[in-house]
């Protein structure tokens, strides 16, 4: 069998190709055809040449691989290499095309060139290595094709995830943007936010500190989730953990564990923090606190990305603070100070728009009755309380449609919305007279004051806020006229 | 290689030196053609104390001045760290290498139980060692950084990298490529891998004061004058060939698409007991190797060690590849001893016509079970008077390293010789 003209040649053709296909890279490949090559025809020297490089080369030293007289031996302009330690040695060469052309070469050393079988079975191998190339080629190509394509489902997937989870973010945005239009109380506002980040942020722990109104060094905690003990807790800031980082920094800050924190953090994460991220919130272009996400989870870290949810969540909580803290310096502008009710100003810009609506009012004023003398015999600061109390006794009897003002020292004007029956005021009127002249515990001392109002209606064409007022300010001086503590409709002339 | 061998007439046969106890304690032997820059020294000793044989051994061969390397090979009774301290204690400061054995080559004779010291010396010689450890699994890669002895040793005209291996590594083909990758054609390889006694627990590797196993010892020879390697087999293929159907990792699994073991014990027409008993399929299969056909002549492997009795798999020596053809192999006494012959020949025609200042002799152990007792007597004989008077050392081993020619160097079942010029 292996006796045959050429049969050797046959059978190591055939060990190559059973060899070859164990071969899962291009530059292994190459270099197990250099030395089944050399193997085969006891030479002492193969190459693979690709593309005009030698990549694969052994019988040479190392360092001293003759690749320029290998390449000319590949381009057949040579037939023999200068072997170090064997001198001239006979070489052989079998080219293939295609689109990575190359070179299988062997040298022998001796006189004896390479018999015809032996060429042969060179051009065999290198037809081999040629084939066997070209599949691992493929293979690779489509290999990174697949890892290409597998890297494009897994980048879909991700930013579909990211997409959910931009949804999400607007979602939570959009009602927590709408609870602040409609001036929801503040509370309920931090509240909706705190769940956001707990939903978002996946965070077993979210808490929004700020600065104690007592305290400007102390952080207080304002809504929370996922913390234990008293909701009113305050602590330093210097030991708020990432709270006072960020307070402190003014940026985003993540903190592992309880550092830059005291007991007090440690005591209401029962010391199960992990790491914790804090964004700074703003009142009015102030930071004044922080709004903190914490983990108990090893090993949890924050993205970059889930850094952004938080710091969006913060403007919005910056957002409902400085429209709270507006509200309330407006609020402030337009009432009075002492008894809480609306301004003159406020309450004419009201009754003005609520007349240019043509919708009917009736306006009852108000006048304390012996309000100087009470003042000048038990002082101001009582003066103050008569004031205060009956201002609260006023407004006990509105609806909360009517609007009461401070018109001015003892003076109070009160705009009962869409009221045309003249019995109807009167009846409200006499309800407060009764309710202002009960007596008024103050100092320790039981102080009394009457009231005198008087009324005027809408109805009688009356568009005119300070003609109504004016109407109704001249049935008060009828009313105290005919003797205080009583009500006056004015009659229209 | 090549299976054809000189006719030579048998020398002078001495088997009363087969056994360690007609060595005699210590014996110093051969005659050093001594030339001024170079000289090699033989000794041997069977004192049963480890250190006391390697003082006597050792005193016994450093015959000359400038001692460059001591090769000891150990019979795997004595405890290798014990001949290394005497050893060193009557060469301090040379480089030490060596193995143990399955029998110790030497003038007088073959022996089992002795230590057999070769000191190769004089200013025309210089060495370089390298050892390399952890070799199993990374076979090729330690031989890159073996080669890397040749860079180490002093330049001379001639040279060459012995090898000794820790025979229980698979795959040793691997370190020579490996070696081959990084030095190439110009510097031919010799050595053995050494051997256990047939205990087939694990033999030892010995580098100045240390004893290792799973490495390779690279010690770079270089010489003013020419340094020659042999390498000859006796076997000669029988019958039709068997298609390798499956093999890997040195063994081989099926053979014309059946089990290896069956398919090769029907073929050399193995006694029942042979399918059943590991001890007896090993006897029986020493004498008769597999081949591979190669373009000057078959190569013999070994798989008579490793045997996988359930899974019928057969495995041991040098690799046969996946695809090829394999032939049952026979050999005789007289074959064989051409072989001895033709391997000397060899080794002493390259060294252009000066005589050998020494020979190292590394034959195969499973040539033992061919050959008998008598044999190698007949073959040490054979060796010694080629030698002609002039010291030669050796062992038994478990895998010969020659190569001189092509890229393959590692073989079973031959004798390799290495002649120093």
């Amino acid at each position: 069998m292996a006796d045959g003209p050429g049969s050797l040649q046959v059978q190591q053709l055939l060990e190559l190709l059973a060899v070859m296909s164990s071969f899962t890279d291009e530059d292994a490949a190459a270099r197990g055809a250099a030395e089944r090559a050399a193997q085969a025809l006891e030479a002492e020297v193969a190459a693979v040449v690709l593309d005009g490089q030698v990549v694969a080369a052994i019988g040479f030293p190392r360092d001293a691989v003759a690749e320029q007289d290998l390449l000319a031996v590949g381009r057949r302009e040579r037939d023999w290499l200068d072997v170090p330690g064997l001198g001239k040695s006979p070489a052989v060469t079998a080219s293939w095309a295609g689109s990575r052309p190359g070179q299988l070469i062997v040298a022998r050393w001796g006189y004896d060139s390479f018999s015809v079988e032996e060429r042969s079975l060179v051009r065999g191998m290198a037809r081999v290595l040629d084939l066997t190339l070209t599949m691992l080629r493929t293979l690779r190509v489509e290999h990174e094709m697949r890892q290409r394509s597998e890297r494009q489902a897994a980048e879909n997937t991700r930013l579909l995830e990211s997409l959910h989870e931009q949804q999400r973010l607007l979602r939570h945005l959009s009602l927590i943007q709408r609870a602040i239009e409609r001036r929801d109380p503040v509370p309920d506002v931090l509240d909706g936010i705190v769940a956001a980040a707990l939903d978002l942020l996946g965070g077993e722990i979210v808490a929004l500190w700020t600065r104690d109104a007592a305290d400007s060094e102390r952080l207080r905690l304002r809504t929370s989730a996922g913390l234990r003990g008293p909701e009113t807790v305050s602590m330093p800031a210097g030991e708020a953990g990432a709270a006072g980082e960020a307070l402190r920094r003014g940026e985003v800050v993540t903190v592992s564990g309880y550092a830059v924190s005291g007991t007090c953090l440690r005591d209401i994460t029962d010391g199960h923090l992990r790491i914790s991220m804090a964004v700074p919130v703003h009142e009015n272009g102030q930071v004044c606190g922080a709004l903190v996400v914490g983990s108990t989870v090893p090993g949890r870290i924050y993205t970059a990305e889930e850094a952004q949810t938080l710091r969006v969540l913060a403007q919005n909580v910056s957002l409902a603070l400085t429209d709270a803290h507006t509200v309330r310096k407006m609020h402030q502008a337009a009432h009075d100070a002492l008894t809480g009710l609306a301004s003159r100003g406020l309450f004419l810009e009201r009754l003005n728009e609520h007349l240019a609506e043509g919708r009917p009012a009736a306006l009852l004023f108000l006048d304390l009755d012996r309000f100087k003398e009470a003042n000048d015999e038990h002082g101001h600061i009582v003066g103050d309380e008569i004031l205060t109390v009956t201002a609260a006794r006023v407004t006990t009897h509105l609806r909360s449609t009517d609007l009461a003002g401070r018109y001015g020292g003892d003076e109070f004007a009160l705009l009962l919305g869409d009221v045309e029956d003249p019995a109807e005021a009167v009846a409200v009127a006499d309800r407060i007279i009764a309710a202002v002249g009960e007596p008024i515990f103050v100092s320790g001392r039981t102080v009394t004051v009457n009231a005198s109002i008087g009324i005027a209606l809408s109805g009688a064409g009356r568009t005119d806020a300070l003609e109504l007022i004016r109407a109704a300010d001249a049935a008060m001086y009828q009313a105290k006229s005919a003797g205080r503590g009583r009500s006056s409709i004015h009659q229209p002339i | 290689m090549n299976g054809d061998s000189g006719n030579i007439t048998p020398g002078n046969v001495r088997p009363e030196n087969v056994k360690p106890e007609n060595v005699g304690p210590t014996v110093a032997v051969g005659r050093t053609r001594a030339h001024p820059d170079r000289w090699m020294g033989v000794g041997r000793s069977a004192e049963t104390d480890g250190a006391a044989a390697g003082r006597a051994a050792a005193g016994a061969a450093a015959i000359g001045p400038d001692p460059q390397l001591v090769l000891v090979f150990v019979a795997i009774t004595y405890e290798p760290a014990e001949v290394l301290a005497g050893l060193r204690e009557v060469l301090p400061g040379v480089p030490v290498v060596g193995c143990t054995t399955h029998g110790e080559l030497g003038p007088g004779g073959p022996t089992d139980g002795t230590v057999t010291v070769a000191v190769i010396g004089g200013t025309g010689f210089a060495v370089a060692v390298r050892v390399a450890e952890n070799v199993s699994g990374r076979q090729r890669e330690a031989g890159e950084d073996l080669a890397r002895a040749v860079d180490a040793v002093e330049r001379r005209a001639h040279r060459v990298l012995m090898l000794l291996t820790d025979g229980a590594i698979r795959d040793q083909e691997s370190i020579l490529r490996g070696v081959y990758s990084v030095l190439g054609a110009e510097v031919p390889l010799f050595g053995g891998a050494c051997a256990d006694g047939w205990r087939m627990t694990g033999g030892y590797l010995m580098s100045d004061d240390r004893v290792l196993s799973d490495a390779v010892i690279a010690v770079a020879i270089t010489s003013e004058a020419p340094l020659s390697i042999g390498v000859r087999h006796g076997w000669s293929r029988v019958g039709q060939p068997m298609i390798v159907t499956s093999a890997g990792d040195g063994r081989v699994y099926t053979l014309d698409d059946r089990p290896a073991l069956d398919v090769y014990l029907e073929r050399i027409e193995a006694p029942p007991r042979a399918w059943t008993d590991p001890e007896v399929f090993t006897a029986y299969t020493l004498s008769r190797p597999l081949g591979i056909q190669r373009r000057s002549g078959i190569e013999a492997r070994n798989l008579s060690t490793e045997v996988d009795l359930v899974g019928r798999s057969i495995g041991g020596g040098g690799a046969i590849d996946h695809g090829g053809l394999t032939w049952v192999l026979t050999g005789d006494e007289r074959s064989i001893l051409d072989a001895t012959d033709a391997a000397c020949k060899d080794a002493i025609d390259g060294l252009d016509g000066a005589p050998p200042v020494g020979l190292l002799t590394f034959s195969c152990a499973a040539l033992r079970a061919v050959l008998g007792e008598d044999g190698i007597v007949k073959e040490g004989a054979h060796v010694e008077k080629w030698a002609d008077g002039v010291p030669f050392c050796g062992f038994y081993t478990y895998g010969e390293i020659a190569r001189t020619r092509g890229i393959d160097g590692f073989h079973n079942q031959t004798l390799a010789v290495l002649a120093l010029g």
